[in-house]
């Protein structure tokens, strides 16, 4: 599975770089991290737990950051695995600057997946992929609101969404594509493309 | 040739248990003490095993047992070759590598069994999968079978040079020769993709092990009771009858279920004798698609060299046949293609080759059609191309070509699955084609309706194909009938029965010999504590094969009865006949013994008994043929394309079909049915779909689409040609499969000529909406 | 251990209080709890029909429920419906138009097919392809269910006139 996209960031280029070299930030943005820890500076380690519905599931996953050229570009390698089965993915990242002050993100990235997620979830998993990234990219607009409030002496209150919202975020932006397929599974089908998701952001916001 | 009960549509002796729920199916077998198994299967397709950590998973509660493959040791090892190699083919290659129990070092597909876990409950086993930590590193996959045999693929057997398993070339004629004399030669690619049997029930395996009469006893559903039997008690080093296999009801099998070396066939007996509790398995609707074998995973360079009259001198196929990760059923599908590719056809000049891969894909073996169906679609494919290019109609040149019925038995020059040269036995192959026509309405609505359709700017087409179907085949089957105190017969058999109505063809074909009532004949198939020879259900060979041997045990019963019938009523045999349940004396039925008493007397417990004689109103028979015995038929069908949605909906339906004498012809019309059903699934619907890591895309019933009832043919017709085959007594051959077959042929033919005759050129099977969309876009591009 | 719950479901009339985990589905319970295994398991995913039983009058899935839900409701299964040797209409019909052949699925369609002929005393074919759509059977391509329950309907019709 490819994909691609662009997400533009209201803050300068060396702001949006810090924030996803933040390992707590970065978890708020993926609910149901429970934990990332940074083996070194270019490896990190990660467990997440996603419960969406009666499901859940467990995936643990590693990150390395290479090819790093800070804060402009990175390539990054993502491998999850768990019991809805595996994910692998190599993630090219790039950052802009803009002339407004912003910058402007874009992703491509192959994302092989295995087990459960493949074999029952694949027609899903696109748009819940789509949906997830978007999720995590509000999430982190509003911590880098936050955290340029902070510097400028404001307080501007950042609380990541629970896993509950998360899910239901993504839920409902399935339903919009997906009302008429088979009720009941299909919602048991988000849980492990969430969690895939999960780490696909996670390594979009290593990047970062 | 019919009878009382022979020949007749008489209603199924087993549907009042099964449509009250009484039927017992595996899983509704209950035993004091059981415990319940699952397996954690593979997620990577091709990755080598670094280590299973399943302790955390033995500390869970209620769980008994974990196993991986080093528990297993010195007991862990392939499985027998099912289907032994093609040596009877000059020059062929066969690498054999079976099915491994479960993973060691290695997986080779997605859903290949890394661990068992026995528990408590089905529940608990399968919770224990979140506690087995397994580390494998994964290798690249082999899918694609052109690139499986490029220098340096992955290679899924190590020990072997390339994925190549197996070559055999096989040539009646000189197709070189023909070619170069030929007006057109025309030469396509032509490509099959997977289907799943998907029996609606699951497979299953439930074991009990005595410890004390050191017995075991498996309920199985399996199609091959007596294979099972043997190979468990030798791989336990029991005597087979220390091991019983009995099937209870079996909810479908269609092929996969002739397996006998998968997982649970091997691992849970030897579990069952360690942990001494029943353990039973149940296979899940996801195991099933992923794990279980499937069938249909071809790719064919196929040429068809003709004349400008449109009569064919020769036809040449090279074909790559998808064999899975595993060879473990030898080359019955790829060999039954060979034989089925140019079977209705005079085609005096045929070469065809298979170069059978290994991949990193579930397991290829039968599925109802079993490489019957890829034969029949390129060989019709062909003929539809060729009457393209001669501007000639389909039904014509197909009349052309067909096999005479003056030409049987006609020797084939190619080898089948039973090693033996194919020869058409019986047949009357333009009779089928002519009828099918006639039902169908070609003529009318090629002249007068499709131009008024097309004006009207709808799209309909017509297709008509032709088709054998090699059935009964051997080694053999047996029989035992016998007659009971109680004045009923018993009858049983080795092979066991999935729901095609044994229960009722068995009785009447014994019923009709015995003079008693279909409902007196109670049938019992695939127990092999009541009969233990024989080789399974395969090949539609039930009636045929098995059929006869019941036929030929109930007429020794018969002989044994009217011998000494003739004793106990003073007359000569040849005064005496059996009627309505008793021996009477012929012309004068108040003379009489009922069957009961007379089983009572053949079982003398005092006084002398005939040196010589068997005791009992009983016999057992075996039957074998030469050769197997070849059904066929024509497809036509009108279908309806809406070039919007590329929805395609068949109108109607004609089939017309030749399985020797009909037993019972409402069953036989059911198993058309459900054949057709399958067939239409094959064509449009159903698709195995790998990606090119070897992940299975489609392992559920949301994905992998099973045809509906509002899928099938407003108008299904049916006709039959009936000419006896004069391989069994009874004129018999098999009908099985027999709808599975033509049906992607021809509603690729009937699609094309709805849409763009000749434009539109399809290659390839399965179809769905958005596959003939861009298929359609293509063609119009050119 | 997950923690047990009782539950209160009226079976074919029968009533039967028993305690199981909330995770139970309702077709196990009725299979394996209750030993009513005339109701199948053909896909776990509530889309080939098979487990189809009536809840409180109507046809649904018994795999994609959990028995606790079924706790105050009413459930009918195949077995309410005759035995072998006096069978409803409906399996009447289905016997004589060989409409069945492995059976396997057998007992959803006809949960389904029982309230729908309460409701279409006399169907179209159009009508029974409709009703069926959503219970799968891999032996009969469906053809011969269409003349059963219209068999059935007449035979239904006829003993209500009796």
């Amino acid at each position: 599975m490819n994909l691609e996209g662009e997400h533009v960031f209201k803050g300068p280029r060396d702001e949006v770089y810090g924030m996803f070299r933040d390992p707590e930030v970065l978890a708020s943005a993926l609910p149901g991290t429970q934990s990332l820890n940074m083996v070194d500076s270019n490896h990190y380690e990660g467990t997440m737990n996603v419960r969406i519905g009666p499901v859940s599931g467990a995936f643990s996953g590693k990150l390395e950051i290479a090819d790093e050229v800070a804060p402009e570009k990175c390539t990054l390698i993502v491998e999850g695995k768990g019991a809805p089965g595996f994910a692998k993915g190599v993630g090219h990242v790039h950052f802009s600057e803009q002339e407004d002050g912003t910058t402007l993100l874009k992703y491509s990235g192959d994302v092989q997946i295995g087990g459960t997620l493949a074999s029952v979830g694949q027609r899903m998993i696109d748009s819940v992929a789509k949906s997830m990234i978007k999720t995590a990219f509000e999430t982190l607009d509003k911590a880098l609101e936050a955290r340029l409030a902070a510097k400028a002496g404001q307080e501007v209150e950042f609380k990541a969404p629970t896993e509950a919202q998360f899910a239901a975020g993504v839920a409902k932006d399935m339903a919009k594509g997906w009302t008429q397929i088979a009720e009941v599974r299909m919602v048991l089908y988000v849980i492990p493309m969430a969690i895939l998701l999960a780490i696909i952001g996670f390594i979009l916001s290593k990047c970062n | 040739m019919s009878g009382k009960v022979f020949g007749q549509s008489v209603t199924r002796n087993e549907d009042p248990y099964l449509l009250t729920g009484k039927a017992e199916f595996i899983d509704d077998i209950e035993l004091p003490g059981m415990l319940h198994a699952a397996f954690l299967r593979s997620d990577y397709a091709h990755a080598r095993i670094k280590s299973i950590d399943v302790s955390q998973a033995l500390k869970r509660p209620g769980v008994v047992a974990v196993y991986t493959a080093a528990d297993f040791g010195d007991y862990w090892r392939p499985g027998p070759l099912q289907v032994p190699p093609p040596t009877a083919i000059k020059g062929s290659v066969f690498h054999a590598r079976t099915l491994v129990p479960i993973a060691k070092d290695k997986v080779r597909f997605s859903g290949e069994p890394l661990a068992l876990i026995i528990a408590e409950s089905r529940y608990i086993a399968e919770d224990a999968f979140d506690d087995i930590i397994v580390e494998m590193e994964p290798l690249d996959a082999v899918v694609d079978l052109e690139k499986a045999l490029e220098p340096g693929a992955p290679l899924v057997h190590e020990d072997l040079e390339s994925n190549l398993a197996a070559h055999v070339v096989q040539e009646r004629g000189n197709y070189e020769e023909a070619a170069a004399k030929a007006d057109y030669v025309i030469k396509r690619r032509i490509s099959v993709d997977r289907c799943a049997g998907a029996a609606m029930e699951n497979r299953g395996l439930l074991v009990d092990w005595n410890d004390r009469t050191r017995e075991m006893t498996i309920w199985a559903s399996t199609q091959a009771p007596i294979p099972l039997r043997n190979s468990i008690a030798a791989r336990l080093g029991l005597f087979e009858s220390q091991v019983r296999v009995i099937t209870p009801y079996i909810g479908g099998g269609f092929g996969p279920k002739i397996m006998t070396s998968q997982a649970d066939d091997v691992l849970l007996p030897i579990v069952a004798m360690w942990l001494n509790r029943p353990i039973k398995w149940i296979e899940d609707r996801r195991e099933n698609f992923l794990a279980t074998t499937s069938e249909r995973d071809q790719l064919h360079y196929a040429e068809i060299a003709v004349t400008k009259d449109g009569i064919i001198l020769g036809v040449k196929d090279m074909f790559y046949h998808n064999t899975g990760a595993y060879d473990p059923y030898g080359m019955t599908v790829p060999l039954n293609t060979q034989t089925h590719t140019v079977s209705n056809y005079n085609v005096p000049n045929f070469k065809t080759e298979v170069k059978m891969v290994f991949s990193n894909t579930m397991v290829v073996t039968p599925v109802r059609g079993a490489g019957r169906p890829y034969g029949v679609y390129v060989m019709e494919r062909l003929i539809d191309y060729a009457a393209c290019e001669l501007g000639m109609d389909p039904v014509e040149i197909r009349r052309r070509n067909l096999i005479r019925s003056d030409q049987y038995p006609l020797p084939t020059g190619i080898i089948g699955q039973d090693f033996v040269e194919g020869v058409l036995d019986s047949g009357d192959y333009p009779e089928e084609l002519r009828k099918a026509v006639e039902l169908i309405g070609y003529e009318k609505f090629i002249k007068e309706e499709q131009p008024r359709l097309r004006a009207e700017g709808k799209h309909k087409g017509i297709g008509v194909v032709c088709f054998t179907e090699g059935t009964s085949v051997g080694p053999y089957e047996g029989a035992r009938v016998t007659v009971g105190a109680n004045g009923k017969v018993n009858v049983s058999t080795g092979i066991s029965t999935q729901g095609q109505g044994h229960f009722t063809v068995y009785a009447q074909i014994a019923a009709e010999e015995l003079g008693v009532d279909v409902r007196d004949v109670n049938v019992t198939t695939g127990d092999t504590g009541h009969f233990h020879w024989g080789a399974g259900t395969f090949a539609s060979r039930g009636t045929g094969v098995a059929g006869s041997a019941i036929h030929l045990a109930a007429s020794k019963v018969r002989q044994k009865a009217i011998k000494l019938g003739s004793k106990l009523l003073g007359v000569p045999e040849d005064q005496v006949e059996l009627c309505d349940g008793k021996v009477c004396v012929a012309g004068d039925h108040s003379r009489f013994i009922s069957l009961g008493e007379m089983a009572m007397k053949a079982n003398p417990t005092r006084g002398t008994f005939e040196q010589g004689a068997e005791p009992g109103l009983e016999a057992v028979a075996y039957f074998g043929p030469p050769y197997g015995s070849t059904g066929a038929g024509a497809l036509a069908m009108i279908v309806d394309v809406d070039p919007g949605s590329m929805d395609v909906k068949i109108e109607k339906l004609a089939i017309v079909h030749d399985c020797g004498t009909l037993v019972n012809p409402m069953l036989v019309e059911g198993q058309i049915l459900g054949g057709l059903s399958m067939g239409i699934g094959n064509a449009f619907y159903e698709q195995l779909k790998y990606d090119e890591n070897g992940q299975l895309l489609t392992a559920s019933f949301m994905d992998y689409l099973l045809p509906q009832a509002t899928d099938m043919p407003d108008e299904v017709l049916l006709g039959h040609v009936e000419r006896p085959s004069p391989l069994n007594e009874l004129g018999m051959k098999g009908v099985g499969e027999a709808g599975a077959i033509p049906t992607p042929a021809c509603f690729a033919q009937a699609v094309e000529n709805a849409l763009a005759d000749c434009k539109l050129q399809i290659a390839e099977t399965p179809l769905s909406p958005s596959r003939l969309f861009e298929l359609v876009k293509k063609s119009t591009e050119k | 251990m997950t923690k047990l719950y009782t539950i209160k479901v009226k079976v074919n009339g029968t009533e039967y209080e028993r305690s199981v985990e909330p995770r139970l589905l309702l077709s196990d319970f009725i299979r394996h709890d209750l030993g009513l295994s005339g109701t199948h398991v053909g896909c776990e995913h509530g889309l080939c029909g098979a487990c189809t039983v009536l809840f409180d009058g109507e046809p649904m899935r018994s795999c994609l429920i959990f028995a606790v839900q079924a706790n105050g409701h009413e459930v009918q299964t195949v077995e309410s419906l005759g035995t072998p040797e006096h069978m409803h209409p409906l399996q009447e019909a289905f016997s004589e138009k060989h409409a069945l052949q492995c059976g396997f699925c057998t007992p959803g369609f006809l949960m389904t097919l029982v309230p729908f002929l309460e409701k279409h005393p006399d169907p179209t074919e159009e009508e029974i392809r409709e009703a069926i759509d959503g219970n799968l059977c891999r032996c009969t391509g469906y053809q011969n269910m269409i003349g059963a329950v219209q068999l059935a309907a007449k035979k239904m019709a006829a003993r209500q006139e009796v």
